[in-house]
């Protein structure tokens, strides 16, 4: 036999039992040869770029699950960030285009389409501020459009003003989807280092240096990791660290595989592994039941930092032996409404805003999936943007803020969206105002990078 | 054969320079329809390519009993599937079978023959899972 019998018993038991699937196999496409002065053949270039590539790309996604035996859970699209390929429309216009996205991603099948996005860390064109001004529009009237904004960078700082005006917006998409718990919210996110070839959304976007057309995967198996951790008792923490890798490794070869067959198929490039363990809202599936098996009594007791910082190193440590193409965010998701165990966590007050701040700081990606009380001031949520920024730009890593300020809900509350993106708790926000401080606007000096006390 | 954009200019160039003065449009149009359609075949031959990739590891486990060897490999048999090899444990009353089957020569892809070991699967209460083998070999050889 060429296998072990444990090596074949172990591979059964992650995809049948564990639930290791592929979350993701994204397809970046390129959009900046379908711009033009006229938006009526802006429209038409994008839905035939789109349809020409991405027709088959849930259709070969099925085959490579059904020949491999492991299940891709989304097959999803993302694109160049809308306002550079189309700088220069205004409101109305990238509204129009948002619909023409969500259409053609009906009509190819997939659940999201990613890209909708600004790149401001340093200043606006006018375009770009249309499109941001535009956000709570195109939101309200998709279904499947996600859109970013890259508010921060390490190289150019924080652009204060961006910030002030992404707060607006979010408040705003809030109000625009509030019949559906402003879901619009969900498919926001505010970045500082935004990464170009990340394949989950809703921060996805083909970077501007990405090739016409890219295909890249984001695994997932929390499951396991959890299994393993669980298997191997009472053992210090290194051995520790040394199980956790060895789980990861095996996942992300088997992601490597089954990003290079789509790929293969489709006849694109292979881009990207992204390694991040993102947890879904099944049972069993969640980064808070891992953090609990490594012994903290729940999430948000001292040590919790501590857990995820060990957790997020093993997996990029494991992540970067197993494939030469490791990218996209790679390291742990703390998304709240999208972990069972960060929403037992939330409910019960075990876990603050305070905390989660201080749990990005060694992770990725940020504050994911929160909701707060509805009659949140836009200032107060640019404040939290500030911060989950400033500790992005000074630990040189990917942040990013996705918060749902619920409107008409307050602490107690829920919202729930059902399906991946899960259920949470309004949770509570410090009525202290950030106002002073933010509305200086203006930006904050791109910070130094020696003397890193 | 799949043509990418790439290639479809290079034969339409080819074709342009072939038919020299004749060139118009509807004309290079329609040679090069006619061209690519010729590779019909290879397309028949690229999709039988794909049915039959190699091999598969199939494991079993259940309660023992009588015949669940019998039905799997006559199942496999009648796919037209080669064992090459077959390793199987018993403890107590539980047996589990692990199979490396190579399905080049099968008529059935891995999702038919999934669905042929589910109905025996069910017959027998037992549980059957097949695997391509590059699934393992990703996950447990450097």
């Amino acid at each position: 036999m060429p296998y072990e019998f444990d090596e074949i018993l172990e591979t059964i038991r992650m995809t049948e039992v564990e639930h290791f699937d592929i979350r993701t196999v994204t397809l970046g496409i390129s959009l900046r040869d379908c711009a033009d002065r006229n938006i009526e053949n802006v429209k038409r270039n994008i839905y035939n770029k789109i349809l020409k590539y991405g027709k088959n790309h849930v259709k070969y996604g099925k085959e490579i699950e059904s020949r491999y035996g492991i299940s891709i859970a989304n097959k999803r699209v993302s694109i160049t960030p809308i306002s550079i390929a189309f700088d220069g429309f205004g409101i109305e216009e990238y509204v129009q285009i948002a619909q023409v996205l969500d259409k053609v991603a009906d009509d190819i099948g997939i659940d999201y389409i990613a890209g909708f996005s600004a790149l401001v860390q340093k200043g606006m064109t006018s375009g770009e501020t249309e499109l941001i001004k535009s956000i709570p529009y195109a939101l309200s009237t998709t279904k499947h459009l996600c859109s970013s904004v890259n508010i921060a960078s390490t190289k150019a700082g924080i652009n204060m003003d961006a910030v002030n005006m992404m707060g607006e917006t979010i408040k705003l998409t809030a109000e625009q989807t509030k019949d559906r718990d402003s879901i619009g919210c969900a498919k926001l996110v505010v970045f500082a280092n935004a990464v170009e070839d990340n394949p989950f959304v809703a921060g996805a976007f083909h970077g501007v240096t990405e090739p016409e057309v890219v295909l890249n995967v984001g695994i997932s198996g929390p499951g396991v990791v959890l299994d393993a951790i669980r298997e191997a008792g009472n053992v210090d923490l290194q051995a520790l660290a040394e199980v956790i890798k060895k789980t990861i490794f095996k996942i992300t070869r088997a992601g490597e595989l089954i990003g290079r067959k789509v790929a293969e198929k489709h006849g694109v490039p292979f881009g990207i592994v992204d390694i991040s363990l993102a947890p879904t809202p099944a049972e069993g599936d969640s980064i808070a039941d891992i953090l609990m098996a490594m012994g903290v009594e729940d999430v948000g007791a001292p040590g919790t930092t501590a857990a995820l910082a060990m957790l997020n190193d093993s997996v990029k440590k494991a992540g970067l032996m197993a494939s030469s193409s490791v990218g996209g965010m790679s390291g742990a998701f703390i998304p709240v409404s999208e972990d069972m165990g960060m929403i037992r966590a939330a409910e019960k007050g075990n876990l603050s805003l305070e905390k989660l701040e201080a749990m990005t700081a060694v992770c990725s990606v940020g504050l994911d999936m929160i909701a707060i009380p509805g009659d949140t001031p836009a200032s107060t949520i640019a404040g939290i943007i500030a911060d989950e920024s400033a500790i992005g730009i000074i630990n040189d890593k990917t942040t990013a803020v996705r918060i749902i300020p619920a409107y008409g809900k307050k602490v107690g509350d829920y919202v729930d969206y059902g399906g991946l993106l899960g259920k949470a708790p309004i949770m509570y926000v410090r009525e202290l105002s950030s106002a002073g401080f933010v509305g200086r606007g203006g930006k904050i000096p791109a910070p130094m990078r020696s003397l890193t006390n | 054969m799949k043509f990418t954009d790439e290639d479809l200019r290079k034969i339409t160039l080819a074709a342009i320079n072939e038919l020299g003065d004749k060139a118009s449009p509807e004309l290079v149009k329609k040679v090069v329809s006619k061209a690519v359609e010729g590779y019909g075949i290879d397309k028949q031959f690229q999709s039988n390519n794909e049915k039959a990739s190699g091999r598969v590891i199939l494991t079993a486990f259940g309660l023992n009993k009588p015949g669940i060897i019998a039905g799997l490999t006559k199942a496999l048999g009648d796919a037209n599937c080669d064992i090459q090899d077959l390793s199987q444990k018993i403890m107590s009353d539980f047996f589990t079978v692990i199979m490396v089957v190579d399905i080049s020569g099968s008529n059935k892809d891995l999702r038919e023959l999934q669905d042929s070991m589910n109905r025996i699967a069910e017959e027998l209460k037992i549980k059957v899972f097949i695997q391509h083998e590059d699934v393992f070999r990703f996950m447990h050889r450097i």
